[in-house]
C-alpha cells in the first residue's frame, strides 16, 4: 500500500497527539476563540454594510432632495462613497478597520478616508481584533509546535527512536510520517474552520456567488493549508535535529517570536526608515504649494487665469467677461479643479509608489518568513489590504472629479455672468439636475490584481515550499539514531 | 549470522579507537555476552551493527551482507532491545506491539499480538493497560515481543538486564535461552556477569576498544569469571 509505513508513524502522532489531555484543552480554548472570532466577524461585516448601505441610500436621497439652487452650492453640499466589505472580509478583518470604508467628497478637496473604526471606537479595537485569520497565522503555529516538539526528540531521549530504526523505517519514511501525522491533527482545527468560513462567505454573498470569488476563497484554503502545513514540517525537522525535547521546544517557540513579533515588526520599521513618506500635513501643504504655482484661480490678476480670460474673450469676440455666453466663474472653477486634481494625483502617486516601497520591502521579508507572506497575500484575496483601500480612494477621487465638474458645467452653461441684483432672486438651476449625476458604485478589483500585487507572496510560498523539502531531504542524509 | 571483521570506529581524527580491530563471529542458536566497562565499546559494537553509526574500517556482518552497504536489508534480519524499552506510554502493550511490528512488515491478528506478549511472558491482564503504567520488566517484555514478531535470526541486546528484579532478570534469561534453542544468533551487553555466565554460550570482555577475552561460558563457574573479569579490566 502507498506510504504504508508513513502512515503507521502519522497515525502514532494523532493517537499520542489526542490521549494528550493538555492538547484537549489547548484545542478547545483555540474553538473558543475561533468562534468568537466568526461571530464578530459575521456581526461586523453585516453591521458595516447594512450601515452603509442605509446612508448611502439616505445620501443619495438626500442629493436628489436638494432643492434648485446654485450648482456650486451643490458641489459643497457633497456626496459620500461608501464601500461594501467584501464577503471574505468575514475572515480577514485586515487594515480595513483602520483604514476605513467610507469618504465625504466635496468640490475643491481630496478628503482620504475619513471615517474608520479605529477613529469611533474605544476599547476592544486598541487591542486589536481578533480574526480567524489571525488565530489561524499566529495561534495555530504555536499550538503545532508545541504538539510537534517532541514527535521525533521524544522517541530519540526514550531511546524509542532507535528501536523504530531498527525495525528498517529509515529517515525519509519517518520525517514524512511525523510530518503527515502532525498535518491530521492540524486539519482537525483548520478543517472545521474552512467550513465555516465557506459559510459565512456563502451566506454574505445572499446567493450569487461570483467566479471570483470562488477562485479567492479557493486559493485562500490552498494558501493556509500550505502555510501550516510549513509549520509542521518545521516542527519535526527542528524536533528532528534536536538531541532532547527541551531543546527543540526553547528553539521552536524562540523561533515562532521571530517569525510572527521580532521580524514582522523590524522589516515593517526597517522599511519606513529606508524609504520615509511625507506626514499628512506636508503631504497637504506640498500640493498647496503647487497649485498656487500654477495660479490662484481668486486672483484676478494671477498670470494663468489672465490668458484664460483673454483667450476666452478673443474666441468669443466679445471684450468683458460679462458679455461671455458662458459662465465664466464656472470655467475658472472647472479649470482650478481641473489643476489642483492633476496635481494631486501627482503627489498622491508619489505618496503611493514610496509606500510601494515600503511594502515591497516588507514583502521580499516573505522570503525569510513565511508569515509575511500568508498575512499579505491572505489580505489581498480577503479585499482588506492597503491595495484595495488605495483601489476605492481612487475610484472616490474620479467619482468626486466627475461631480465636481459636473457642477461646474452646469455652472458654465446655465448661470448668467451678471450678479443678481440685492432685490432679485440669487441665481439658480433647477434640481432636475441632480438626477444627472450617476450614483456611486464600488467596483471591486477582480483577482488577477491580487496576483499582480502578491507575485512575491505567491513565489515565497513555492520557495517554502522547495526550501523545506530540500532541507528535510538533507536532514535525512545526515541525520543519525545517536 | 552476526560477524565483525577487524571493525573498528573511531569518533574523531586524532582520538583513540572506540572499537578497534574487533573480530568477532555468532553462530545461529549462540549467544555472545560482552562484557566490560562503561566506555569499553560494547555500546559502539551494538551501534554498528545496527548501522547507526559508520565503521572507520573493517565490516560488520549480518547474513552475509555488509551493513555499511546495505543498512535496511540487514535490519530485516534483526532484532533489537535497548536498554530502557521506554515505548508509547500511551499506548497499550497491545498496541505498542502492533505499531512496531507493522513498522517491521509484519500485520498480525489480535490473537496472534496477545500469543506473541504471552510467550514474551507478559501476564495477560497487562496487554490492555497502558504501557505507561508498566515496570521495566513489562516494557522490556513487550521489546521481547517485538523481537518475536519479527522473527529476527539476529538479536541485539544492550545492557538488557540493568535495572530489572531478580525474578524478571531470570525470566528474561529463560526467553532467551529459548530464543537461542530456535536458532537465533543473540548478541548482549551486559554488566551482570553472574547472568552472562547463566545464559551466555560465549563471553566477551573487552577493555578500551579491544576485545581481550573470548572464553566459552560453560568452563567457567561465575566465581571464576568474576576474578577473569576484574583482572581483565
Amino acid at each position: 500500500m502507498l506510504l504504508r509505513t508513513q502512515r503507521l508513524i502519522a497515525r502514532q502522532v494523532w493517537t499520542t497527539a489526542f490521549k494528550n489531555r493538555a492538547v484537549f484543552g489547548l484545542l478547545i480554548g483555540i474553538g473558543l476563540l475561533l468562534t468568537y472570532a466568526a461571530a464578530t466577524g459575521w456581526v461586523n461585516v453585516r453591521q458595516q454594510n447594512e450601515i452603509g448601505r442605509i446612508y448611502q441610500q439616505q445620501a443619495r436621497q438626500d442629493w436628489l432632495g436638494n432643492p434648485d439652487k446654485h450648482p456650486h452650492r451643490m458641489a459643497h453640499y457633497g456626496h459620500f462613497a461608501f464601500r461594501p466589505k467584501a464577503p471574505l472580509s468575514v475572515f480577514d478583518f485586515g487594515m480595513e478597520s483602520f483604514l476605513g470604508n467610507t469618504i465625504f467628497l466635496e468640490a475643491h478637496k481630496q478628503n482620504s478616508v475619513n471615517f474608520s473604526e479605529a477613529g469611533f471606537s474605544t476599547g476592544l479595537l486598541r487591542f486589536g481584533e481578533i480574526s480567524m485569520a489571525m488565530v489561524l497565522q499566529l495561534l495555530l503555529p504555536l499550538l503545532l509546535f508545541f504538539l510537534g516538539f517532541g514527535t521525533v526528540a521524544t522517541d530519540r531521549e526514550t531511546g524509542t527512536l532507535k528501536l523504530i530504526l531498527s525495525q528498517g523505517v529509515d529517515w525519509g519514511q519517518l520525517l514524512v510520517g511525523k510530518s503527515l501525522g502532525l498535518m491530521a491533527v492540524m486539519l482537525t482545527l483548520y478543517g472545521p474552520v474552512m467550513v465555516v468560513t465557506g459559510l459565512l462567505w456563502f451566506g454574505l454573498q445572499e446567493g450569487t456567488v461570483s467566479a471570483d470569488q470562488r477562485m479567492r476563497l479557493g486559493l485562500l484554503m490552498g494558501a493556509y493549508f500550505l502555510y501550516l502545513s510549513f509549520f509542521c514540517v518545521i516542527a519535526v525537522l527542528v524536533s528532528a535535529r534536536s538531541k532532547t525535547a527541551k531543546t527543540a521546544l526553547v528553539s521552536l517557540i524562540g523561533l515562532w517570536l521571530m517569525l510572527t513579533l521580532v521580524l514582522p515588526r523590524t522589516s515593517q520599521a526597517l522599511g519606513s526608515y529606508l524609504y520615509p513618506a511625507p506626514s499628512k500635513a506636508k503631504f497637504l501643504a506640498d500640493i498647496q504649494a503647487d497649485v498656487l504655482k500654477e495660479g490662484d484661480s481668486h486672483n484676478p490678476n494671477d498670470p494663468h487665469y489672465k490668458r484664460l480670460k483673454d483667450s476666452l474673450l478673443t474666441a468669443y469676440g466679445v471684450d468683458s467677461v460679462q458679455k461671455l455666453p458662458v459662465n465664466y466663474s464656472g470655467l475658472v472653477m472647472a479649470e482650478g479643479e481641473k489643476i489642483s486634481a492633476q496635481l494631486y494625483n501627482v503627489h498622491f502617486g508619489r505618496l503611493l509608489a514610496i509606500y510601494d516601497q515600503q511594502n515591497r520591502f516588507s514583502k521580499a521579508m516573505a522570503f525569510m518568513n513565511p508569515y509575511l507572506a500568508i498575512r499579505n497575500l491572505s489580505m489581498a484575496l480577503s479585499g482588506t489590504d492597503f491595495a484595495g483601500y488605495v483601489d476605492f480612494q481612487q475610484q472616490a477621487e474620479r467619482y468626486r472629479y466627475e461631480m465636481a465638474q459636473k457642477m461646474n458645467d452646469l455652472q458654465i452653461h446655465f448661470i448668467s455672468n451678471k450678479k443678481p441684483g440685492a432685490a432679485e432672486k440669487p441665481h439658480q438651476i433647477d434640481k432636475k439636475h441632480w438626477e444627472e449625476v450617476p450614483d456611486f458604485s464600488y467596483q471591486s478589483p477582480g483577482i488577477g490584481r491580487v496576483f499582480a500585487h502578491e507575485t512575491i507572496s505567491l513565489l515565497a510560498f513555492a520557495f517554502w515550499m522547495g526550501l523545506l523539502g530540500m532541507v528535510g531531504w538533507r536532514l535525512t542524509k545526515t541525520l543519525t539514531a545517536i | 549470522m552476526l560477524q565483525a571483521i577487524n571493525l573498528t570506529k573511531r569518533y574523531g581524527p586524532g582520538q583513540l579507537p572506540s572499537l578497534d580491530a574487533l573480530n568477532l563471529s555468532i553462530q545461529p542458536g549462540e549467544i555472545f555476552c560482552l562484557l566490560g566497562q562503561n566506555g569499553a565499546g560494547k555500546t559502539t559494537t551494538i551501534n554498528l551493527f545496527l548501522g547507526f553509526l559508520q565503521p572507520t574500517s573493517g565490516q560488520a556482518i549480518i547474513n552475509g551482507l555488509n551493513v555499511a552497504e546495505h543498512p535496511q536489508e540487514t535490519k530485516k534480519f534483526l532484532a533489537y532491545l535497548p536498554e530502557t524499552v521506554m515505548l508509547y506510554p500511551n499506548l497499550t502493550g497491545t498496541e505498542n506491539l502492533d505499531f512496531f511490528a507493522q513498522l517491521a512488515g509484519f500485520r498480525h491478528t489480535p490473537d496472534e499480538l496477545h500469543t506473541l506478549l504471552s510467550r514474551a511472558g507478559l501476564q495477560t491482564e497487562a496487554h490492555g493497560k497502558r504501557v505507561g503504567t508498566y515496570s521495566k520488566g513489562m516494557r522490556q517484555k513487550v521489546g521481547i515481543a517485538i523481537a518475536l514478531a519479527k522473527q529476527a535470526k539476529a538479536l541485539l541486546l544492550d545492557e538488557p538486564t540493568s535495572g530489572l528484579d531478580p525474578k524478571a532478570s531470570n525470566e528474561f534469561s529463560a526467553i532467551l535461552t529459548g530464543l537461542a534453542q530456535t536458532g537465533t544468533a543473540i548478541l548482549m551487553a551486559t554488566h551482570d556477569i553472574f547472568r552472562a555466565r547463566e545464559v551466555g554460550t560465549r563471553i566477551g570482555i573487552m577493555r578500551a576498544g579491544h576485545l581481550v577475552e573470548s572464553l566459552s561460558a560453560s568452563d567457567l563457574t561465575a566465581n571464576e569469571l568474576e576474578a577473569i573479569y576484574l583482572q581483565t579490566v
